[in-house]
Formats: C-alpha cells, structure tokens, sequence
C-alpha cells in the first residue's frame, strides 16, 4: 500500500500500539466467552445425542423390534442347545461331560469383549 | 498462571497450531499479545472505547473459529486485526453513515482516541492527526495503512465505489501530511506549546 516515505512512516506508526493497562482483563473476558462457548457446544452436543438415543429407542420399541429380536434370540438359544452345545461337548468332553449352552453364549460375549480391546487397542497404536 | 508462562516464549505461529487443536490457552495468550493492537486500531478507526473492545473480542472469537483460515503466510496480528477492521467497517456501513462515504464531505468529526497514557509521541502525534480527518476519511486511511488494504479491498469491505475510496484516503492523507510534517500545522503547534 505505501508508495512515498510518508506512507511508509505511516504504517510504522499504525503498527506502534501502547501495551493496554488492562490487557490482562480483556484476555480474561475473551478466555472466558471461549469457555463458555465451548461448554455450551459440548452440552448441546449431548443433549442432541441423548434426545436421537430417547427418539432411536422409542422407535425400535414401536416398531416391535425388540419382539422379533427376543424370538430370534429364543431360536438361536434352542439351535444352540440341540446342535452345537451337542457337538462342543462331543469334542471337548468325549467323557460325556455336557457343555451348557449358557456357556456357549458367554464365550461368544468374551470374545466379542476381547475383540472390542484388540480393536481399540490397534486404533490407539494407529 | 503456570500456562501463561509457559506460553510466554512460544512463537505465534506455534499458538496457532494449538489453537486449531482447540487449545483455549494458547489462543488466550495470542490474544494477551495481540489485543492492545486490535483494540488501538479499532479506536483509531473512530469506535469509542466500549465499541472496540466489544469488537475486539467479537474478533478474536471469530479467529478462534476461523483459525483454520489462518495459513501463516502473514503476521497473526495482521489477520485478527483485518477481522476487526472489515467487521467495525460493516458496523459503520450500517449505522447510517453511509451516505458521510458517499457525498465524500470533509466536515471534521473528532472522536475519542487511544492516546491516553501513551508515552511515545508519535503514537500521540498520529492519534490527534487522525481526529482532524472527517469519518470517512478515518475509517479508509485506516483501512488501507493500519492493517494494508488496498484500495479495491477497502471499497470492498465498505462497500462503497473504488474512485471514492481514492479520494477519502487521498484528503486523509494530505491533512495527514500536513498535521505530521514538523513544517505542517501540528509540528508548528508542538513548537509553540514547547
């Protein structure tokens, strides 16, 4: 923008400011409206998921989501007992010790836990 | 307490990558760094001391927003105080004194300025030079040599044609000048009252 040594001796003065006596209040007052801000997003942000899980939750149970999934539940459970429950125990008992199918479902939920650790544990070192 | 002096030493540039990590601290102590100038440009400007702090702050939080924009290329203090400016120039716009850019007057309208307790006389000299210029003057002189416009960017931020932009910044400039110059009007005021 400066073309003459006055221009450039103007801009120099521009830039010259005086420290403000209350320079370390006006940060303060900034910091603080950046804090609030930022509380105030996070609550909105929970506030919105919790009102879509209330919303996702009252959805699947008017649907009668949960009724389907407890009848396949219920099958999956008689599948389980009557053939594989059968077939571990077979294999891992020929003394003809019975597996519980109850059993069969912990495993199945200690594995998935394990591999829900091994997942986030690869994300952590990625 | 501690942050603040541990920040005390960090380059601008390095609080800045902080602060697009969301690191309030580290944009706080840009703002502790840069706020006098931003404020002193705005009162320059013309805003009274309530309105550029308001302003003030208002920029720095659109910063904090808008700190992705910031890509290092200039100083920090140039980019928050182009916020502050474009953002007190939309303000002027709007409070009816648009049409001061338009006829282009040269009738004087002194405001408040930042220059008590100053200690250097230059940053007096150009406070009081600045009141002898009529708002419109004030505000594209400001534009264009306190945070480097030019010409087509300040008519833009103002919203007003390039020609007039060029005219304010040119009477500003020559009342500036004068007041300035140790021959000109202010020089000859300082001799008397030394």
């Amino acid at each position: 923008m400066a073309e003459s040594s006055f221009e450039f001796q103007l801009e120099r003065m521009f830039a010259e400011s005086p420290a403000a006596p209350d320079r370390e209040l006006f940060t303060l007052r900034v910091v603080e409206r950046l804090d609030r801000g930022w509380t105030a997003r996070r609550v909105l942000i929970g506030a919105m998921g919790a009102l879509g899980g209330v919303i996702g939750a009252y959805e699947i149970i008017g649907a009668g989501v949960t009724g389907q999934v407890a009848a396949y539940f219920v099958q999956a459970n008689d599948f389980l007992a009557r053939h594989v429950a059968a077939s571990v125990s077979g294999a891992l008992a020929p003394g003809g010790i019975y597996v519980d199918v109850q059993a069969i479902w912990l495993a199945g939920a200690l594995a998935i836990v394990a591999a829900g650790f091994g997942l986030a544990r690869l994300v952590r070192e990625i | 307490m501690n942050t603040q002096r541990t920040l005390a030493g960090v380059h601008d540039l390095e609080l800045v990558t902080l602060g697009r990590t969301g690191d309030r601290a580290a944009f706080g102590e840009l703002v502790r760094r840069h706020s006098s100038a931003v404020r002193a440009l705005l009162r320059r400007m013309g805003a009274d001391g309530a309105t550029a702090d308001d302003l003030a702050q208002d920029a720095f939080l659109a910063g904090f927003e808008q700190i992705s924009e910031f890509r290092g290329e200039g100083a920090f203090r140039t980019w928050i105080s182009r916020i502050a400016a474009r953002s007190y120039a939309r303000r002027w716009r709007r409070e009816a004194r648009a049409e001061l850019l338009a006829d282009g007057p040269d009738a004087d309208d002194p405001q408040a300025g930042f220059g008590v307790g100053v200690g250097a006389d230059a940053r007096i000299d150009l406070d009081d030079a600045l009141k002898t210029l009529s708002d419109p003057e004030r505000v594209c002189v400001s534009l264009c040599y306190g945070v480097g416009l030019s010409h087509a960017e300040a008519a833009a931020a103002l919203n007003a044609p390039l020609g007039t932009v060029k005219s304010h910044v040119k009477r500003g400039l020559d009342k500036l000048r004068s007041h300035l110059s140790p021959d000109g009007d202010g020089g000859q005021r300082r001799q008397v009252s030394g």
